[in-house]
C-alpha cells in the first residue's frame, strides 16, 4: 500500500536520500536499520509529507507525493495521506497542555471533528490495551518517557491509521521502559497492523519485522526476510553493520 | 534588622521633607535679588498663548503680557526675562523659586490668594460663548441645555481656567464638559462639529476668531474677573512694585494703548484704577484643607473607574490584534507578513500619544469618521498595545517546540486548527508574565488619554492639583494608591496563572 519510487532529497550540497525505492505491502511489518545519517528518519518524514523531497514520488494507496508540487496546493492531499498514515516519534510530542485522555482524543477531536461522546469510549478502549487505563487524568509530565510513548501510540491509533510509521521509538529510553513499549509495537503487528519502524534495536527488528530494509548512504543497501538479513548478508554494508550492533 | 531598616527610611524621608522646604524658602529679599540681577523673570505659556503672548509673524514672541512684562520691568529698572511653562504648572514653578512672577491670564481667586500673594488687577476679562454659525440650536447661553429628548451639549474648555468653574457651577450635570489643554484644538473639535461649544475669556475669542471662519460668538458676555499676577507669600516689596507700575501703566494711559494695539480694550477696563484702590478682595476665612475631601475622593474614584474601563476594554483588543498579527508574521504567506511586520515597527517606533491624537483630530479629517474620545482612547491603546502583544506572542510561538507543530500535523491536522488547538494554548501560557507586564503598563499609560480629553485617574489628579494646589501632596498620595490598588491584584492573578501552568509547558 506505501511506494516509495527513486526519492531524492538534498540538504544543500548533502544529498540525504540518494535514490530510494520501497515498498510496503498492507499488513506487512518493515523496519529500516542502519547507522546513523542514513537517511532513515528522514525517508519516513518524507512519506508522511512533514519533509518535502526533490525527485521521486511517494504514494499510498491512490493518493500521490510529487517533487517539487508546492506544499500550500497540497494541504488537502496531505492531510488526506496524514489520517492514513499516522506517525509516532522518537520524542513523543504528547501535547503538554492537554491531559493523557485529551491527546488521545485530539485527532478524532481536532482533526476529524467528531464529537467528545462518539469517541471518548474508545479512547478509554486505547488508552486501556496500553496498559495505561489508570492514567487518563494525569499530564504528560507527570509520566515516565515509556507511559508518555505509549500515550503517543494510542494517540495515533485513534485514528485508525491504515499504516503507522514510528521514528525510532525507544530510542529515548532506557532499556527496561523500551521493553514496554516494544511489547505494545509487537502486539499490535500481531494484530496486522502495517507500519514501518525506523529502530536500532536489532533484536526488536528480528523479532517483529516480515523486512528489514539496511540503509545506508540515502540508499536501501538490502532488503530481505529478517533471518535472510542477519544470518546470510549479501552487503558488505550489512555485514559491518551487524558486527558494529554486535559488538556493542 | 527591620526596625533599622525602617529608621533609615524614616530618616531618608525626613531629609528629603527638609531639603525640600528649604528650597521653597527664598532666604533672601526677591525684590533685591531682582535688582542684583537685573532680570525680571516671569512666566507664562506660548502655546496656543494669543493674544497674551504667543508665536507672531515673524516667530518672533509678542504678546500684550509680553508687553506688559516689559513695561513693568522697566518701571523696576531691570529687564524682563521670559520663561515658557505649561500654564497650569506656573504657580508651582513659582513656588520652587524658577520665576519670580506668574503673568498669564491667571484669574484671581479667594483660593489662590491663600497660596500666593496677587498684584492688583491688569485686565478685567469676561467669558463668551461661541458655538458654529450653522448650528441653528444654540442661541444663548440658555440653550445649553438641551431639549427634552435631545443629546446634552458638549462643551470644551481650556483645562483649570475660570469657564471650567463657570460651568461646572452654573449647568452641572446638563451639558457634557470636556476639558482639554490646548486652546485651539478645541476651537478645531466645535469647527468640525465634534464639540457643540467653547467658552472662553473674551480676549482669547477675539483673538483666534480670524482663525476659525466656522464659529461665532452667541449670546452676552458674562462672569467677569480679573487677571492678576502672582508672586510668592512673603515677597511684599516686589509686589508692591508690581503694584505701583501697573497703577501707573493704567494711570499714564499705557494699558489703554497696549489693549487698543490687540483688540481687547473695552469699558470694562475702565473700572481697573477703581478696583486697584482697595486690593486684595476681602477673601472668607479658608474652609478647612479636609472639608471636600470625600467630593475629591469620590471625583479620584470615578476618574479610578474610567482607567480600569480603559485597561479592560484595550487589553483584549490588543490581544487578540496582537496574536493574528504575530500568526500571520509566522505562518502567513509574504503578502501578510511585510506589512504586518511594517505595522509592528510602525506602532513600536511611535509615541502613544502621536497615534491618540491622529486617532483623534487627524482621522476624521480623512475619513470623516469621528470617534468619541472615550473610544479613540480605547483604540488607540489598543492599536499601539497590539504591537508589544504581537512581539509577546511571535517569542511565545517561537518558543514551542517544532515537534509539537508536526505531531499535530501528523494526526491529521491542518495548520489553522493545530494553531488553534496546540499551539497557541502552550503560547499563551508562556507569555503570561510579559503580557501582565504589558497590562500593568498599560494601566498606567492611560493617562496619556487626558491628552484627548478622556477623565482618568491621572487626568483627574491634575485637575484637582491644579485647581486645589492646597491638596497637592494628599492628592498624589491617593493617586498613587489607586494606581497601586489596581495593577497589585494583577500581578496577583497572574502569579496564580503563572503557578497554575506552570508545568504544563514542557
Amino acid at each position: 500500500m506505501i511506494k516509495v519510487h527513486n526519492l531524492v532529497k538534498n540538504h544543500g550540497s548533502l544529498r540525504v536520500l540518494d535514490g530510494v525505492t520501497l515498498s510496503v505491502r498492507r499488513g506487512e511489518v518493515a523496519t529500516i536499520v542502519g547507522p546513523s545519517g542514513g537517511g532513515k528518519s528522514t525517508l519516513l518524514r518524507c512519506i508522511n509529507g512533514l519533509e518535502s523531497f526533490d525527485e521521486g514520488e511517494v504514494r499510498v494507496d491512490q493518493i500521490h507525493l510529487h517533487a517539487g508540487t508546492a506544499r500550500r496546493e497540497l494541504g488537502d492531499t496531505l492531510r488526506e495521506l496524514r489520517r492514513r498514515v499516522g506517525m509516532v516519534f522518537q520524542q513523543f510530542h504528547l501535547f503538554p497542555h492537554m491531559n493523557v485522555l485529551d491527546n488521545v482524543l485530539a485527532g478524532p477531536l481536532h482533526a476529524l471533528g467528531r464529537s467528545r461522546a462518539e469517541c471518548e469510549t474508545e479512547a478509554r478502549e486505547l488508552l486501556d490495551r496500553v496498559d495505561l487505563a489508570d492514567k487518563l487524568t494525569a499530564s504528560p509530565d507527570q509520566l515516565s518517557g515509556g507511559q508518555q510513548q505509549r500515550v503517543a501510540i494510542a494517540r495515533t491509533l485513534a485514528m485508525h491509521p491504515e499504516a503507522i510509521l514510528f521514528d525510532e521509538p525507544t530510542s529515548a529510553l532506557d532499556p527496561r521502559m523500551a521493553a514496554e513499549v516494544i511489547s505494545v509495537i509487537t502486539d499490535l503487528a500481531k494484530t496486522g497492523q502495517t507500519m514501518i519502524v525506523v529502530t536500532h534495536a536489532m533484536q526488536f527488528a528480528r523479532n517483529v519485522s516480515h523486512t528489514i530494509h539496511v540503509m545506508h548512504a540515502g540508499r536501501v543497501a538490502e532488503s530481505g526476510p529478517p533471518d535472510a538479513i542477519f544470518e546470510n548478508p549479501q552487503q558488505e554494508v550489512t555485514r559491518l553493520f551487524l558486527a558494529e550492533t554486535r559488538a556493542t | 534588622m527591620r526596625n533599622r531598616l525602617r529608621v533609615a527610611i524614616h530618616t531618608l524621608l525626613a531629609v528629603l521633607f527638609l531639603s525640600s522646604l528649604s528650597s521653597l524658602n527664598v532666604a533672601a529679599d526677591t525684590l533685591d535679588q531682582i535688582r542684583q540681577s537685573g532680570t525680571l523673570r516671569w512666566g507664562g505659556d506660548a502655546s496656543g498663548g494669543g493674544p497674551y503672548i504667543f508665536q507672531g509673524p515673524n516667530n518672533q514672541l509678542t504678546g500684550f503680557e509680553l508687553e506688559l512684562a516689559a513695561y513693568l520691568a522697566a518701571k523696576l529698572g531691570v529687564r524682563s526675562e521670559f520663561v515658557a511653562w505649561e500654564w497650569e504648572m506656573l504657580p508651582q514653578i513659582l513656588d520652587r523659586g524658577t520665576i519670580d512672577v506668574v503673568l498669564n491670564g491667571y484669574e484671581w481667586s479667594a483660593e489662590r490668594e491663600q497660596l500666593w500673594s496677587s498684584t492688583v488687577p491688569y485686565y478685567v476679562y469676561k467669558l463668551q460663548l461661541m458655538t458654529r454659525k450653522d448650528d441653528d440650536s444654540i442661541h444663548s447661553w440658555d440653550d445649553l441645555v438641551a431639549q427634552p429628548g435631545e443629546p446634552r451639549k458638549r462643551v470644551g474648555v481650556l483645562q483649570g481656567c475660570a469657564a471650567e468653574r463657570y460651568l461646572e457651577e452654573q449647568y452641572g450635570d446638563k451639558i457634557v464638559l470636556k476639558k482639554y489643554s490646548e486652546l485651539t484644538s478645541v476651537m478645531g473639535l466645535v469647527e468640525r462639529g465634534q464639540l457643540d461649544a467653547t467658552v472662553q475669556d473674551v480676549p482669547i475669542g477675539i483673538h483666534y476668531n480670524p482663525d476659525f471662519p466656522g464659529l461665532h460668538t452667541v449670546g452676552d458676555t458674562r462672569a467677569p474677573g480679573y487677571y492678576v499676577a502672582y508672586v510668592r507669600h512673603g515677597d511684599d516689596r516686589l509686589r508692591d512694585a508690581l503694584n505701583a507700575a501697573i497703577q501707573s501703566a493704567i494711570d499714564d494711559g499705557t494699558l489703554e494703548r497696549l489693549y487698543k494695539k490687540y483688540g481687547i480694550w473695552n469699558d470694562d477696563q475702565l473700572q481697573l484704577a477703581e478696583v486697584a484702590t482697595d486690593w486684595p478682595p476681602f477673601a472668607a476665612a479658608a474652609e478647612s484643607r479636609w472639608a471636600n475631601l470625600p467630593h475629591y475622593i469620590g471625583m479620584l474614584l470615578k476618574a479610578a473607574w474610567t482607567t480600569i474601563q480603559l485597561s479592560f476594554l484595550s487589553m483584549p483588543l490588543a490581544i487578540l490584534l496582537g496574536l493574528t498579527v504575530a500568526v500571520g508574521r509566522l505562518y502567513g504567506p509574504w503578502w501578510i507578513r511585510l506589512p504586518f511586520e511594517g505595522y509592528v515597527e510602525l506602532l513600536r517606533g511611535t509615541p502613544l500619544l502621536l497615534q491618540l491624537f491622529v486617532i483623534y483630530y487627524v482621522l476624521p479629517h480623512l475619513t470623516g469618521v469621528s470617534l468619541p474620545e472615550f473610544w479613540a482612547a480605547v483604540l488607540g491603546l489598543a492599536i499601539n498595545y497590539s504591537a508589544y502583544e504581537a512581539e509577546n506572542y511571535r517569542a511565545g510561538l517561537l518558543a514551542i517546540p517544532r515537534g509539537q507543530m508536526e505531531a499535530a500535523l501528523a494526526l491529521g491536522m491542518s495548520t489553522p486548527t493545530a494553531l488553534r488547538r496546540v499551539i497557541i494554548p502552550q503560547a499563551v501560557r508562556i507569555v503570561i508574565p510579559p503580557v501582565t507586564n504589558d497590562f500593568i503598563a498599560l494601566f498606567k499609560d492611560t493617562s496619556v488619554c487626558s491628552m484627548i480629553a478622556v477623565v482618568e485617574l491621572t487626568g483627574m489628579y491634575r485637575f484637582l492639583f491644579q485647581s486645589h494646589p492646597r491638596l497637592m501632596l494628599e492628592f498624589g498620595v491617593m493617586t498613587a494608591l489607586l494606581y497601586l490598588a489596581m495593577s497589585y491584584p494583577l500581578s496577583l492573578v497572574a502569579r496564580r496563572m503563572e503557578t497554575r501552568f506552570k508545568n504544563v509547558t514542557a
